[in-house]
Parts: structure tokens; sequence; C-alpha cells
């Protein structure tokens, strides 16, 4: 190495570790992280889950899948509430990416972007841990979801961390200037993160406490006693107290769905969010999230409803459900739900709005493609 | 540096002007192959950590469609690196009737990929498991494209067998450019040569890739420059020893040997030192930054694959030094 090459080296060496600089608080700009939209009753939040676009996957086939969802759920909200009832809101809650490229990502766009305009929804994106995980610029990503015209979408460079928190506050209006009726927290429940350096494995990450104290200022923002619903990717700690007690200790939460999987959270004590027990003392009404694509079991655990969302598709992995298993996890979950034939556990997830007073339906819909005749299921919570 | 680059050190300072242009052709020929091979096995790599999470997953059908749809990706791969090897090893090889073995069974096997994918893509077509030529995913004009490159291939192949028939006796490669084919221990060392071979494809397309992907913003700077140099490194030693060191006549290298290895030493270990302390400082750092280059460790939440390529370097670094000392002490008894 000449003499040349070794100062450059050494460059190097402080001018990249000397990236720290100014970061602006994100609580100086709460403002920035608000979107509104007008409050109706009977207000319908689609959750899709987990779609997964990778490099096997064939977006097309994928694409007819989505179709038969928005329409299966179309159909359901106006047979329930009336002609003119739609899908209000999109909540993709994660891992809409694993390992895609600028193709995946643009097709994803494009086709939201349609079915958006066609069926008059908007769509909340929430990053999970693999959207991480794209043969793209994370950067680039955020950019691609800002300029979309029907997407709510917030990347804040400041010190909160993750990349896709931000509140859309039901209005009376749809304007920031009337009564906020109802509040939906979109949280970046993050990627992994490496305990130390030398690590071989890392952690699920969790929601950090600088982000419960972010979502409760914005909370505050428009009254403490504003019912909240959260979304996020990773399950936190109470899915898996929740359980535990369940079965462990014979509490009687009310519970139902499938847990055929563990929850994947971090599990660690030392890495445990404070979102769920903050978010009771603040009217939280529920949280729902991804992840576990063979998990949809939800559980009122507290005064809050935790659940997973159905996960939506067939890409990377999903649960065969069979009424003949001798699991008895499978056994727990086909009883709460009262199917008797087999079926694959993917679909979507709605929550209704009933009220102003902190009320919400919950329905899970199993979509699966047959050749003999799709089969689809509603099943209330 | 004269002693490193003297006219004299290199198999080509004898040449004649024809065997001066055939070895520049076998060069160009090799950098063009290493670039496909590149590119088309990260792809394949891709395609198949995808289908490696959908099985550590549990889903073995997931896995199995995955694996299926991705075919044209993993021969479009074999193609590309088994034209990299028959450049690389061919042009090696001084006996004759050996050199046009190896060209007619290596152009047999690339017109075989070739026609296989071909086949499989226009079979996938008639059976419905493409829905069109131009279905999609992952690139725009999926599977249409890897259609074209094995069309390319098979007329490599064919072009192969030409030679290989007909002008092998009228245009024969005179003179090997290249350091002999190692006798002595060959699985071993095609093994970790092989091994070190796939670490410079995939530090390549990952030096590239990570310019566009790595997001040097939110705190990342260090740990993305960390990752770049990793990958340059891994990359650079791969270049020097197919372009530099196996072009230098056997005298020649056993003199550079040493301080070549030296070199290796003072270059890995800084920049393995400055990996971990970037690391450290950002502990988010590998999961939150252009994880799309480094894709092997995605599935089950590992570093392990990343520590591998860190430490590649070092490696190929301190068996240069010992295989240095070895002959020294050897010529020293001689």
């Amino acid at each position: 190495m000449n003499s040349k090459s070794k100062l450059i080296l050494l460059a190097l060496v402080p001018l990249s570790l000397a990236s720290c600089g100014e970061v602006k608080p994100c609580l100086s700009h709460l403002e920035d992280y608000a979107f509104e939209m007008a409050y109706h009753d009977d207000f319908n939040i689609l959750q899709l889950t987990d779609i997964h676009w990778n490099y096997n996957t064939s977006t097309i086939k994928s694409k007819v899948y989505l179709d038969k969802v928005f329409e299966a759920t179309t159909k359901h909200i106006r047979e329930a509430q009336g002609p003119d009832a739609r899908i209000d809101l999109v909540e993709i809650t994660g891992d809409q990416f694993m390992l895609a490229n600028a193709y995946h990502v643009d097709s994803f766009i494009e086709y939201f972007e349609a079915q958006a305009e066609k069926y008059g929804f908007k769509y909340a994106v929430i990053w999970g841990n693999h959207d991480h995980h794209g043969i793209y610029n994370p950067n680039w990503l955020s950019d691609r979801f800002l300029k979309a015209p029907h997407a709510i979408f917030y990347d804040a460079n400041d010190d909160l961390y993750g990349r896709s928190n931000f509140v859309i506050n039901l209005t009376e209006d749809g304007s920031e200037n009337t009564e906020t009726f109802w509040q939906l927290a979109n949280i970046d429940s993050g990627a992994s993160f490496s305990e130390r350096a030398l690590s071989i494995s890392r952690d699920y990450d969790y929601i950090r406490p600088e982000q419960t104290r972010w979502w409760l200022a914005e909370h505050n923002r428009v009254g403490a006693d504003v019912p909240t619903i959260a979304y996020y990717h990773i399950p936190q700690e109470e899915n898996l107290q929740a359980w535990n007690a369940i079965h462990d200790q014979g509490a009687t939460y009310r519970h139902k769905f499938f847990k055929l999987e563990g929850f994947a959270d971090n599990g660690d004590p030392r890495y445990a969010s404070d979102f769920i027990d903050v978010g009771r003392l603040n009217n939280l009404k529920a949280a729902f999230m991804g992840h576990a694509h063979n998990v949809d079991w939800t559980v009122d655990y507290d005064g809050v409803v935790i659940g997973l969302g159905v996960k939506t598709g067939t890409e990377l992995y999903y649960a065969h459900i069979d009424v003949n298993s001798d699991d008895p996890a499978m056994k727990e979950g086909l009883a709460s739900v009262g199917i008797d034939e087999n079926f694959d556990l993917i679909g979507a997830s709605l929550v209704t709005l009933t009220d102003t007073a902190g009320s919400f339906d919950l329905e899970h819909l199993y979509l699966n493609e047959r050749a003999s005749g799709d089969f689809v299921r509603w099943v209330k919570w | 540096m004269k002693r490193f680059f003297a006219k004299d050190n290199f198999l080509f300072s004898g040449f004649d002007a024809h065997q001066r242009h055939k070895s520049l052709f076998v060069a160009g020929m090799i950098a063009l192959l290493f670039l496909a091979s590149s590119f088309t096995f990260v792809n394949a790599l891709y395609a198949f950590a995808d289908a490696l999470g959908s099985l550590v997953s549990g889903s073995m059908d997931v896995m199995v469609y995955d694996l299926l749809r991705s075919v044209p990706l993993f021969l479009s791969c074999f193609m590309s690196i088994w034209g990299l090897l028959l450049f690389h090893a061919y042009f090696r090889n001084a006996d004759e009737a050996r050199r046009t073995r190896s060209l007619y069974k290596n152009s047999i096997t690339i017109l075989c990929f070739g026609g296989v994918n071909v086949l499989y893509i226009l079979i996938g077509l008639a059976a419905g498991k493409f829905v069109s030529l131009i279905e999609g995913s992952p690139s725009p004009i999926y599977p249409l494209d890897a259609f074209l490159y094995s069309l390319l291939y098979i007329a490599l192949g064919i072009f192969g067998l030409v030679y290989a028939k007909k002008l092998e006796s009228k245009l024969p490669y005179v003179v090997p450019s290249r350091g002999p084919i190692v006798t002595k221990a060959r699985f071993g060392y095609c093994f970790f040569v092989s091994i070190w071979m796939i670490i410079g494809f995939f530090c390549f397309w990952g030096f590239l890739l990570g310019l566009f992907i790595i997001d040097f913003e939110h705190g990342h700077l260090a740990y993305g420059i960390a990752l770049l140099l990793v990958y340059l490194t891994n990359f650079c030693f791969l270049v020097v020893w197919e372009f530099y060191y196996n072009e230098l006549k056997e005298e020649a290298r056993k003199r550079v040997l040493l301080p070549l290895s030296i070199i290796a030493l003072c270059v890995s270990v800084p920049v393995i030192a400055y990996y971990f302390i970037a690391l450290g400082l950002n502990l988010d750092g590998p999961a939150n930054i252009g994880f799309g280059v480094s894709p092997i460790a995605f599935a089950a939440n590992l570093n392990i694959a990343g520590f591998i390529l860190v430490a590649a370097p070092l490696i190929v670094a301190v068996t240069a030094f010992v295989k240095a000392l070895v002959l020294r002490k050897k010529s020293k008894a001689e």
C-alpha cells in the first residue's frame, strides 16, 4: 500500500464516524406527522398484511388475488351497510416486499393507486421488517410512497426511530380544524438489531420508548379521550403475555382465531415495548399487526383488543387449516371460527368504526382461490 | 513497484502479436463473463433466498412453486458461470487434445443449459405456469429476458462446437497465457477457489449495487462505508489474483507472493477493524441499510453470513502469506 492509499483510508475513518450531526426533535413538528380524513359512522378499514412481493412472485397472479379481496370486501360491506358503503381506508401493515426490486415497488404502487381510484379509498403504508430488506434504497422506497397520490405515509428524518410513524386523525369534516373522533396510530416496529457488534444473530425489533412518547404527544394534541387504534407490524410482548395468561394461568380473556406459530416478537424483557401499557391508560382501543403469517389470533387483553391481521396472499408462507388435525392449537382455532372444511389462512381483516364512543367491529376474511369456486368466509370477532 | 510490474514478469512478455491479441480476447471474455456471472448469480441468489425463506417457515409447497418459477434464473446463472469457467480453464491448457476435449464438453454443456431453459419457458407457457412471455417480476419482461439470454448461450455453445471441430487445428492456441492448473490437492483447491469466486461475484455486485441502494443517511454513513470497503476489498483481491498473479511467470510469482500477501494483510486488517467499529456504533445498521446486498442471512436474522464476507479478505491474505513462507522455506532448503 502506498502512502497515498494509506492517507485515503485514514481519512475515511474519522470522516465516516463523524456522521452524527444535529437532528430535529420529532416533538418539535408533531403536525407534520398528522393526516386527516373525514369520519362517518361505519368507517371501514381494511387491513392487508404481509403481501410479500419478492423475486419469485408472479405479480400478475398476486394482483388477481388482491382484486378478489377488494371485490369480496366491497360486496360484504354493501350487504351490511347499504349500496353507498365502501372501503374508506386500507391499512397495509408491513412486509409488502421482501428482497423486491424497483419493478416490484413500481408495480405495487401502480396497482394500489388504480384500486384506490376505483374503490375510492386511501391506503396507509407501514413498514415491516422485510420492507427494509429490498434491492432498493430505503429512501427511494419512502420517496415513492410519499409521491403516490392516494398513499398516506410519512418518513421524517429526525430523532424518532423508524420510517413510517404517523397518525391519521378522523375528524368531523376531514380537516384539522374540526373535532377528532378517532385516531389511527401507524407505527414502524422496525426490522431487527444486533445486541453487540459480534452477535451472530439479530433480535426482532420492537416499538421503542421514544415512539410511545411521540404517539402520546400526537394523541394529546387531538385530545386525551380520543379513542385510538394502532397499526404496526411486529407483535409486541403483550400478545404472548395474553396467550400465556389464558393457556397457562386460566385467564378468561375473550379471544378468537388461530395461533399456529410463535408471535415472533423479540421475546426479551429487556426489549419489551411500553406502547400497549401506555396506550391502555390513554384510550387505546385496539392494536392490529402482522408479521407471523400463521397467526390471526385476537384477544381482548385488559381492555385493549390485540390481534394479528389475516395474512394477505400466498407469498412466502401461510397455514393450511386442516379439520382433521390433532394439533390442539388448530382445533382451538377451528372451534372458535366454526368452519368445518379445510382452508388456507389467508385473506384480510376488516375493522368498522361504528360510533364516536370507541366501538368497532372486527371481521376476518378467509379467501382462497379454488378451481371449483373461491372459498370466501367472513368470521366476526 | 518495478519488481511487481516488470514486463519480463508476465507470461505474455514473449508473445507475438497474434498471441497477444488472443490473450487480450481471453481476458476480455473473462471480464465480460464475470460481469454476466455476477449479475445472474445475485439474481439467482435472491430467488433462492426467497425460496429458502419459505422452506424455513415450513411452507414446502410455496418453496417448490417459487423454485419452479425461477428455474430460468438459476439456469441463466449456471450458463454464465459455465461460460466463465470455460474461458478461465480452457486457455490454461497447453495439451491440444485435452483442450479440444474440454471445449467440446463445455460447449455441449452450455448448449444443454440454454436448450433446457428455452424448452422450460416454452413448456411453462403452454402449461399456463407463466401467464405470458412477458409476465414480469423480477424484471419487467421476465421470462423473455431469460429466454433471449439462453439463445445467446446456445449460439455460444454452437460456436464452441464449431471451433472445437473445425477451427482448433487451424487457429491453435499456441502458448497458454495463464498459470497452470493445480494438480496437487485439486479438489480442495477448486472448492476454495470456487467459494472465493462466489464471494467475488457477490461482492462485486454488492459494491456496485451498494453505491445506489445503501442508505447513507439516518446515521448509517459509517456502517455504509464499512460495508462498501469490505465488498471492494474482496472484489479487488480476486481481480489481483485473476488478472495479475495468474498472468505472472512461475519465478515472478514466487518473488512477489510474500510482499503481495503483506500488502493484503495491511489492507484487510484495517478494513475488518473499521467494519466492526462501525457496526459497534450502529447495531441497527445490518438490518436497515441496503439489505439487498446481504441477502444470504435475511431469513433467520443472522449476522453470520456478513461475518464470512468480512473475514474473507483476511483468510485470503493469511493463506497467501503462509504459502509465501512455505515457498521461501522450500527454496532455501533447495
